[in-house]
């Protein structure tokens, strides 16, 4: 279980958390939404150490992420992220993007490492690309390259920072169809993305935030329900799909 | 180490009967800063015509700037210095060769390291020049062409404002590479800072005060140019241009 | 030009020009691998270190890019001998003038090494270095298997060009009357009366080798270019 209690950062005297509170279940696919600049990377971010935060607490499966003693290197093997361009490492093969943590991370020997990726690569159907460089493949294809490198930690969770934003149209969908068989697997998510569509199909959870505070946090029956949505969520969920339509 | 570190010594009264040490290690530095100063500018009128010289279309100019700067960036500034100083007064017309020869010794030496320095820099003054404008958006160039422009004029009023602020920085770093090369003049005998300083240590029996004393000359020398090309750099700045 | 040339000297001559132009090459490889090495370790102090410790190396860097290259050798010079006579307790000891040139060239080659070092490890975008946080490596793999081994292919061109200009430095070696391939040449060239054709003999061995290095940093430039526009 992932613990957030009042969580507050600052950049200089600008607030950008303000106070975040949340539980994230084992099991559990969550959506975290909200306009830009609300917060939701941030958010994401500290949960992983990749951010440090100022006041408040975070833990994952009680251990505290920000006490000074944890094992940074150890929580970050167990929670695995997915980032909004990729971020693979571009002199290095498929292949050995997705060995490299295996091997110096958890010690794992070559050929595990290399079975364990091309198990992975294959579950992803990207199997016949393992030699290939990343910057040889389209950017969907990256973006599931970069999912499987998560995946090769076998983490406990995995946290998506708007995995899909840097895509063109076209390879959106193969992306999404990765994590939704992720979802369906039971695998814990949180994920940041504006595809209300693919949240209203996988999601068991929906947190939204407007400058840094979640404002709403609850079911997806309940968000997605006109009856029950705030003003500010209506006016959200109205922009998303008034810019699906304009091309 | 038995090293009897003393600052009193500069203001005695040196063995060459030039006055005390200090005024010896001044006049060092003035050399320094005279010759440096002077190659400078002309290295940098030069080096900017021969940088434009190169983005221009092919032809008799951009070859020749080619050329020169390949020659002079790939040879090491003591060898282009001992080439003027000891190889060119062969080569002249024995007349010519013989005014040098007979002419001052210490103008001879100015003018030779003015000539070596100035030529050698204006190479590199150029290569910055030339990036400065080839990084430039071709549509700049082709839109002042669309207003009108003719060549020299699309050069002087849109191209080169715009090169110049680009090329500021690594020009900055060559100013200050200009009074650091300008250490070679020692080895033909022409004493300035580092020469001085090398006299003073042999003569005084101190050489880290006297290396010292040129070591903090050239800190200050590189602090004020790095000032005074900051606040060009400043006052130059594109208002909305993103800072880099 | 009424000058008449006389290149019989230099084929008479090869053996002490080649002993020069050993001496040379020893002061461009050790200058160049060391002035690299110790160049990386600053860069990345500069950048990963405390800022106390960073602001050291910053200083460091910054004494040796505004001193002449010659004073720095002077000082190593008259420094070194009296260091080691102090350390080794033996006030007999001299060290020859090599080994002060090449620990100037090393110090001093260092500071700009490192510069061109954290220009590349800046060249690699920080997501880099996120995702290497969020697979779990530490610090040090992350520049030893990530960051590093791109950095080093942005800044190929530029250590190329920076070795070119460590070549060119070496000739400074005379002001401690060292003899590499330029003071084999002058030496010879006062000795034959031949100091025009061995300087101009000189100036073209420089060119051709100067030329090398510059064409190989185009190279690197042109593929690294290329590497850029397949992103």
């Amino acid at each position: 279980m992932i613990v957030l209690d009042n969580v507050r950062k600052w950049y200089g005297t600008t607030p950008v958390l303000n106070g975040c509170s949340a539980r994230i279940a084992a099991g559990e696919t969550t959506v975290i939404c909200g306009p830009s600049g609300s917060g939701k990377s941030t958010l994401l971010r500290c949960i992983n150490a990749l951010e440090s935060i100022q006041q408040g607490s975070i833990s994952v499966d009680g251990v505290e992420v920000t006490a000074p003693k944890t094992d940074l290197c150890a929580l970050r093997a167990r929670v695995g992220m997915v980032f909004q361009s990729f971020e693979l490492f571009p002199h290095l093969s498929v292949i050995e993007n997705l060995a490299l943590a295996q091997i110096k991370v958890l010690r794992r020997a070559r050929t595990a490492a290399r079975d364990r990726a091309l198990a992975l690569l294959d579950r992803v159907g990207l199997a016949a690309h393992a030699e290939k460089y990343p910057l040889q493949l389209s950017g969907g294809q990256q973006q599931r390259v970069a999912i499987a490198r998560a995946l090769a930690m076998d983490p406990r969770y995995m946290l998506f920072d708007e995995p899909t934003s840097a895509l063109d149209p076209e390879m959106v969908g193969e992306v999404l169809a990765v994590m939704r068989q992720l979802a369906m697997d039971g695998m814990t998510m949180v994920i940041v993305t504006h595809e209300m569509e693919f949240a209203r199909q996988v999601a068991h959870r929906m947190i939204f935030m407007d400058q840094g505070q979640i404002t709403a946090d609850c079911g997806k029956q309940a968000f997605f329900d006109p009856a029950q949505q705030s003003e500010r969520i209506r006016a959200f969920l109205g922009g998303m799909a008034q810019r699906r339509i304009t091309p | 180490m038995n090293y009897d570190w003393s600052w009193r010594f500069l203001f005695g009264p040196s063995l060459t009967g030039e006055g005390s040490y200090v005024v010896m290690l001044m006049h060092g530095f003035g050399w320094t800063i005279l010759i440096s100063l002077t190659a400078w500018l002309i290295a940098l009128a030069f080096g900017i015509a021969l940088g434009v010289a190169r983005t221009l279309p092919r032809g008799v100019l951009r070859r020749f700037a080619t050329l020169y700067v390949h020659l002079f960036r790939n040879t090491p500034l003591l060898v282009q210095l001992f080439l003027w100083y000891f190889v060119l007064p062969e080569w002249l017309p024995k007349a010519w060769g013989d005014t040098l020869k007979s002419m001052n010794l210490v103008l001879n030496q100015v003018l030779t390291v003015l000539l070596c320095l100035s030529l050698y820099t204006a190479a590199k003054v150029a290569e910055h020049v030339r990036a400065g404008i080839a990084s430039l958006p071709a549509g700049q160039y082709r839109a002042a062409q669309a207003l009108g422009f003719g060549v020299i004029a699309s050069y002087r009023h849109v191209v080169l404002p715009q090169a110049f602020r680009i090329a500021l920085p690594p020009l900055t770093s060559e100013l200050m590479n200009v009074f650091k090369n300008s250490a070679v003049a020692m080895t033909i005998g022409l004493m300035e800072l580092t020469g001085t300083s090398r006299q003073v240590s042999e003569f005084s029996g101190h050489p880290f005060e006297a290396f010292a004393f040129a070591t903090l000359g050239y800190m200050l020398i590189a602090l004020v140019a790095a000032r005074v090309m900051r606040v060009i750099e400043a006052r130059s700045r594109i208002s909305g241009a993103t800072q880099t | 030009m009424s000058y008449a040339f006389d290149w019989s000297s230099i084929p008479r001559a090869w053996p002490f020009l080649a002993d020069g132009m050993a001496v040379t090459a020893v002061l461009l490889a050790v200058g160049m691998t060391l002035g690299i090495a110790f160049g990386t370790v600053l860069a990345v102090v500069r950048i990963y270190a405390p800022r106390p410790i960073a602001l050291l190396a910053a200083g460091y860097v910054n004494f040796f890019r505004s001193v002449p290259l010659i004073l720095t050798i002077f000082w190593v010079f008259f420094l070194v001998p009296p260091l080691l006579r102090t350390v080794t307790a033996n006030p007999y000891l001299s060290a020859s003038p090599i080994w002060s040139a090449l620990a100037a060239f090393v110090l001093a080659e260092a500071a700009y090494y490192c510069e061109i070092v954290r220009a590349g490890i800046g060249s690699v975008g920080p997501g880099q270095m996120r995702a290497t946080q969020a697979l779990g490596l530490s610090r040090i793999q992350a520049l030893r298997y990530v960051i590093v081994p791109q950095a080093l292919r942005n800044m190929a061109p530029s250590l190329a060009n920076q070795t070119v200009s460590l070549l060119k430095d070496t000739p400074l070696v005379y002001v401690v009357s060292l003899t590499d391939f330029l003071g084999a040449a002058a030496a010879i060239g006062n000795r034959d009366g031949r100091i025009v054709e061995l300087y101009v003999f000189a100036a073209v061995v420089y060119l051709a080798l100067c030329s090398l290095g510059t064409w190989l940093a185009d190279l690197l430039q042109a593929r690294s270019r290329r590497r850029m526009a397949a992103q």
